[in-house]
């Protein structure tokens, strides 16, 4: 055996800064945990339509932003919470954590407008932030990303549009893997001090792109394959259910507050 | 840059909106038009691109980090059209997935992320690389694009914000949207992006630009000949925008007007400190603000200013093309 091989060694890597390479695999991995739960199969919550949904989430954060009565804000507060109850915890979890960092997002933004005497708004958009935050939220958690798709062809959305929003919500998980892949042997690779490290984070994203374009190459070839020619169809028959009678029942009983609680 | 619902009142939305619809369908046309049926999946996988180039947390100096949004980017290699409609996606899907940036505001964030910066970036890219040809040229042309693309994004949005409280009043004068008038929204939302995020957007439009360029060069977007002129079309849309401030200034007259005199008071304090956020980054302002001082009528000095800034970007550019002619005709000397 070598004599160098016996030796004891103590080499201490130098210290590097590499907090950005850190940040960046973090907000990757947080956005493919949060993606992976979205499309992972699900059951359609409260089966109801989801072009319905989308619409009524639509009217809700109209009115909410129309509305300048705090009783009205107080009213949809209630309405979001029993909706929330009726979900899973964990889903009510991460609402909740969407929602509190936007709200506490803005009251700090709002902050200085208060102390220059302007209390009742910075807390009524705070309010109406949170609320509305959280009925998008609502919506995203409980209906699978393909419906929504089926509910945008109905607003007659441009099939390009589908066809790209379709295409991207795939692809940020592939390319998102990819690129996570490529940032785990960057840090892996730059032990002590590695000078190079800043040039090839750029060499991470062009790759991402190259690949991006082989991808779609491959992906055209097999959807041609398949005989898809861009054009969207809806072939499901719309039926109406008992919670679509019942989900108008309730938003029209919405508008009918936000009537009679007036705009003032 | 990403506008939260609540902050701009629903009219500002459906005035966005309206706007971005034109845009939209002539994206639309454009892209299936100029983009082969192969290529069509790209614009999807851009748009995935882009939204993952915002998790790309670039070291600054100063120990902090900023991440771009690569509008431009996209725009030099996918070409304009496809950029807006990637973009547009990408902010779709944050808005409905992340809750980042409004349902409502999505027509305002579209309009500043998905037209102005892309459009923008890429018409000074084109205009800056057809006169300069020289591989340093073109690479200062997509960093200028770049830098400039999202800073007058980041404008329009302060402006967004800033119309609201000049706007938008319940009866007790008080702000019923955003409450900050242009004085504060314009440099608490330029300055960050002038400094920092400006300056990323640059650095990483440029790297990643180089690297594809040098990795595989047949991917950038080669864009039809007539677009050389693309500063007319620059300058159209800056004419565009200035309607815009008018709205603000008109409507803010008007109120002030019913108000009470303390209220014109600091409102003309408010309009008068426009400038001073502006006077960091874009030079015609300026002169709006001179010509608002010496009391001429708001509108006239408006449109006097949209003249002018034409007429100095006009020049700005003549002098920039003629010092770089020189620069092109010593360099054979040397």
């Amino acid at each position: 055996m070598p004599e160098w091989l016996l030796k004891d060694e103590n080499y201490i890597p130098q210290s590097d800064k590499d907090t950005f390479a850190n940040k960046s695999i973090l907000s990757l991995l947080s956005l493919l945990s949060r993606i992976r739960t979205q499309s992972g199969y699900k059951e359609d919550k409260f089966h109801v339509n989801a072009a319905l949904k989308v619409t009524f989430t639509l009217m809700l954060v109209i009115l909410l932003s129309l509305s300048r009565s705090f009783t009205f804000v107080v009213v949809i507060y209630v309405y979001l919470l029993v909706i929330l109850s009726l979900m899973q915890g964990e889903e009510i979890i991460k609402i909740f954590r969407v929602s509190f960092v936007m709200a506490i997002f803005t009251f700090l933004i709002l902050l200085p407008a208060a102390f220059w005497g302007n209390k009742h708004s910075s807390i009524m958009i705070t309010a109406k932030v949170f609320a509305s935050v959280t009925a998008v939220n609502i919506l995203s958690h409980s209906t699978r990303w393909n419906s929504i798709t089926s509910a945008l062809k109905r607003f007659f959305v441009p099939d390009i549009f589908i066809f790209v929003l379709d295409i991207t919500i795939k692809y940020i998980v592939m390319l998102g893997e990819f690129a996570l892949n490529m940032l785990y042997s960057l840090k892996l690779r730059s032990v002590g001090r590695n000078k190079s490290k800043y040039t090839s984070l750029s060499g991470i994203a062009g790759t991402m792109f190259i690949k991006s374009k082989e991808m779609a190459e491959d992906m055209y070839s097999a959807m041609e394959c398949r005989g898809f020619t861009g054009e969207y169809h809806i072939y499901n028959k719309f039926k109406f259910t008992f919670a679509d009678f019942f989900y108008i029942m309730i938003n029209i009983c919405i508008i009918l507050t936000f009537i009679y609680l007036g705009r003032f | 840059m990403h506008i939260p619902d609540n902050y701009l009142s629903p009219s500002t939305c459906a005035v966005m909106c309206a706007a971005m619809i034109p845009v939209w369908s002539i994206a639309v046309k454009k892209v299936k038009d100029e983009v082969t049926k192969v290529k069509m999946p790209l614009l999807g996988i851009g748009a995935a691109f882009s939204f993952l180039l915002m998790m790309f947390n670039v070291p600054l100096p100063g120990g902090t980090t900023g991440h771009a949004v690569g509008g431009t980017l996209l725009a030099i290699l996918l070409g304009p059209y496809s950029a807006c409609i990637s973009v547009t996606v990408a902010l779709l899907i944050q808005a409905l997935l992340f809750g980042d940036g409004g349902i409502l505001a999505f027509g305002a964030n579209c309009f500043n992320m998905a037209f102005i910066l892309p459009f923008l970036g890429y018409f000074i890219y084109k205009f800056i690389k057809d006169r300069v040809k020289s591989e340093k040229g073109e690479y200062a042309a997509i960093a200028i694009g770049s830098y400039f693309g999202i800073n007058i994004a980041a404008l329009a949005a302060a402006i967004e914000f800033g119309i609201q409280p000049l706007l938008f009043k319940n009866a007790a004068g008080q702000p019923l949207y955003s409450p900050y008038p242009l004085s504060v929204s314009i440099p608490a939302i330029t300055i960050p992006h002038l400094i920092v995020a400006g300056v990323v957007e640059a650095i990483f439009t440029v790297a990643i630009f180089a690297y594809i360029k040098r990795v595989s060069p047949g991917t950038i977007y080669e864009g039809a000949k007539q677009k050389a002129n693309a500063i007319y079309g620059l300058i159209a849309a800056l004419i565009c925008l200035t309607p815009l401030g008018l709205l603000a200034t008109g409507a803010a007259w008007g109120e002030w007007g019913a108000d009470e005199i303390k209220d014109v008071l600091s409102g003309g304090n408010a309009l008068g400190f426009v400038p001073e956020g502006m006077k960091n980054g874009f030079s015609f302002e300026t002169i709006m603000a001179d010509y608002a001082v010496k009391g001429l009528p708001d509108i006239a000095g408006y449109i006097l200013s949209a003249v002018a800034g034409v007429a100095i970007m006009i020049i700005l550019f003549k002098v920039l093309g003629s010092l770089k002619k020189n620069n092109a005709g010593n360099l054979p000397g040397q």
